[in-house]
């Protein structure tokens, strides 16, 4: 039974090996990966299920080797939840790339890389070890920055380059993290952490330790400070791709300073909130107003990440129980909306006579594409938080939360900052559906499929409407989250 | 030996901040590697830590941490990977943009 926290990480990263080996045709290959991503999705779904349905959380021991020794990966209901989310947006965009056009994703090692980066990401969050965080963290860098380099677009080696080298200096703050601890503490296991951070802060190493976590998990969830490898790396890399990139791996920073705030830093986590609440509030504001001025779809959707992930990371840093579910609520519908809309940016795209987002180029390509348009239409009223769309729910807990914390000044920025989202998603629209099409430009007549952005924008739909699961799961979540010795207890025994 | 490794590491991440900060493209990956060097010999100090059964001066009776070595071991391997793929990645660039300096690369700013 405890095996299940390992299927959702087992199945891609095997599926991957031998989507290597039968390389040479393509479409069992395809079929084969997509059979892999279909199944590690509802052993995932299993997961939070049997997580929630038990109300305890599964722990599996790699190896059968003793909690505080081994290594130990912790299905708890905030990694489950988070897993499902993963793997939800990860089929969407592995559906996507099935219907994609890109060149690049006939190349034999499009699906195994993929996989790669589907098993990478939820072994990040699944994990329950600091340097395996690291190995998985590493992993998904690998993968993630060849997918882009392989891209049709010319500047994809660019753009991988600074994601891998702003990762790799990541990295080596993860790892200056895991050595300080283990010079303080003896222990690298993240519960056996939390316990001992717990009960004696005083080692020297801590807070370093504690602010260079902070900059691993800025530098993964392209929080504002460390953002720059985000709009550049999402203008070059193939849609399939950055539609996950952009909305499930920036989430592992999310994941990370949920986990800091309430598991291992718990004595520390006013300075954390703070810092947090700043960055949040900055990146809501850095982020409205670069999407608000660029020249390319794709690219003032990045921005809108940077923006988006301000909100949430503003919901962390207020740290009530009802901000943190907000918090979990808008990332889980964040997550499907920006997915689907930076596919539909790249399904437009598509049909552009020279394959690119810039609005110079596909400026009236809408008319051909109406049903895209809806879909466009839906997920920015979403991302903008206007009612029958989930992204409503999300806004509306997130600013009742903050009137309930009482933290007047940066609900009041980030409510400004929420106005921008309009702006740029409906200027958006109007140039992509509105304008006409400029003389002597030629669409291609076929271009990417518009099924995954319409299941994700479907589903994101029905989140709104019929909310209620979504919310509550998320409460049963943060219940779980803000008492930190149930998940110790969980992971060591006893 | 403590302030021998201490003075290495210091040193080594200094070097390689500096080749970090320098324009050229293949300098800065370099000084990435150096810095990465200087982590690994900072994990193999974390394994002595209280300060007596050191892992790289074992006296008779004492027992160094092995965990950290075998951290070490790991992080090596990755990244020798990453090393891989940069330097991959370094070679497409300066055959595309013939050049190192990395000012001159910069197709996606406008």
């Amino acid at each position: 039974m405890n095996a299940l926290v390992l299927l959702p990480i087992v199945i891609p990263l095997t599926a991957s090996a031998v989507a290597v080996l039968i390389r040479a045709h393509h479409r069992l290959q395809a079929a084969w990966a997509f059979g892999a991503m279909l199944s590690s999705f509802i052993c995932s779904g299993a997961l939070l299920w049997a997580v929630w349905s038990s109300g305890a959380p599964l722990v599996y021991q790699v190896g059968n080797w003793a909690a505080p020794f081994g290594i130990s990966l912790v299905g708890d209901p905030l990694s489950a939840l988070m897993a499902v989310m993963c793997q939800l947006v990860l089929t969407g965009g592995f559906l996507y790339a099935l219907g994609c056009r890109d060149q690049c994703a006939q190349y034999p090692a499009f699906y195994p890389l993929f996989l790669m980066l589907a098993g990478s990401l939820t072994g990040a969050m699944l994990t329950g070890d600091l340097f395996n965080l690291f190995v998985f963290a590493e992993l998904l860098v690998f993968s993630g920055a060849a997918l882009t380099a392989i891209s049709d677009d010319k500047f994809g080696t660019e753009a991988a380059y600074k994601y891998f080298y702003i990762s790799f200096i990541a990295s080596i703050a993860l790892l200056l993290t895991c050595g300080s601890l283990y010079a303080s503490y003896g222990t690298l296991n993240i519960a056996d952490l939390a316990r001992r951070i717990a009960a004696d802060p005083s080692p020297p190493l801590v807070l370093p330790a504690m602010a260079l976590l902070m900059v691993f998990f800025m530098v993964k969830g392209a929080v504002v400070p460390f953002h720059f490898w985000q709009p550049d790396f999402h203008t070059a890399a193939p849609t399939p791709v950055h539609a996950v990139l952009s909305s499930v791996v920036v989430k592992l920073g999310i994941y990370g300073f949920l986990r800091m705030t309430t598991l291992l830093f718990t004595e520390q986590a006013e300075v954390i909130r703070s810092v947090l609440v700043v960055v949040g509030a900055i990146g809501a504001w850095f982020g409205g107003l670069g999407a608000v001025g660029t020249y390319d779809a794709k690219r003032m959707l990045a921005y809108s990440t940077l923006g988006q992930l301000g909100f949430i990371l503003v919901g962390i840093g207020w740290g009530t129980p009802l901000a943190l579910s907000a918090a979990l609520v808008y990332a889980f519908n964040h997550s499907l909306l920006k997915a689907a809309m930076l596919m539909l940016a790249g399904s437009v795209a598509s049909y552009a006579p020279v394959k690119t987002a810039a609005f110079t180029a596909i400026t009236g390509l809408g008319k051909k594409l109406p049903l895209a348009g809806v879909l466009f239409m839906l997920g920015g009223m979403g991302l903008a938080g206007i009612p029958p769309l989930n992204g409503f729910v999300a806004k509306f807990m997130l600013f009742s939360s903050g009137l309930d914390a009482r933290a007047y000044p940066s609900l009041a920025a980030i409510g400004l900052a929420g106005i921008v989202t309009v702006v740029y998603v409906f200027r958006a629209f109007q140039r992509i559906w509105w304008a006409p099409l400029p003389e002597g430009v030629k669409p291609k007549p076929y271009g990417d499929r518009l099924l995954a952005p319409a299941f994700l924008i479907a589903l994101s739909v029905i989140l709104g409407v019929w909310a209620e699961p979504l919310i509550a799961l998320s409460q049963t979540v943060v219940a779980w989250m803000t008492s930190p010795e149930q998940y110790v207890r969980a992971v060591l025994g006893g | 030996m403590e302030v021998l490794l201490a003075l290495t590491i210091s040193v080594l991440f200094a070097t390689g901040i500096f080749q970090m900060l320098r324009r050229n493209l293949i300098r800065s990956v370099i000084g990435l590697s150096i810095i990465s060097n200087a982590i690994n010999l900072f994990l193999l100090a974390s394994g002595a830590y209280q300060g007596e059964a050191a892992a790289y001066a074992n006296a008779a009776g004492q027992r160094s941490d092995a965990l950290p070595q075998a951290l070490i071991l790991t992080a090596i391997v990755i990244s020798m990977g990453g090393f891989a793929v940069v330097l991959s990645m370094l070679y497409v660039l300066s055959v595309r943009y013939k050049t190192s300096d990395s000012d001159e690369v910069k197709g996606l700013t406008h």
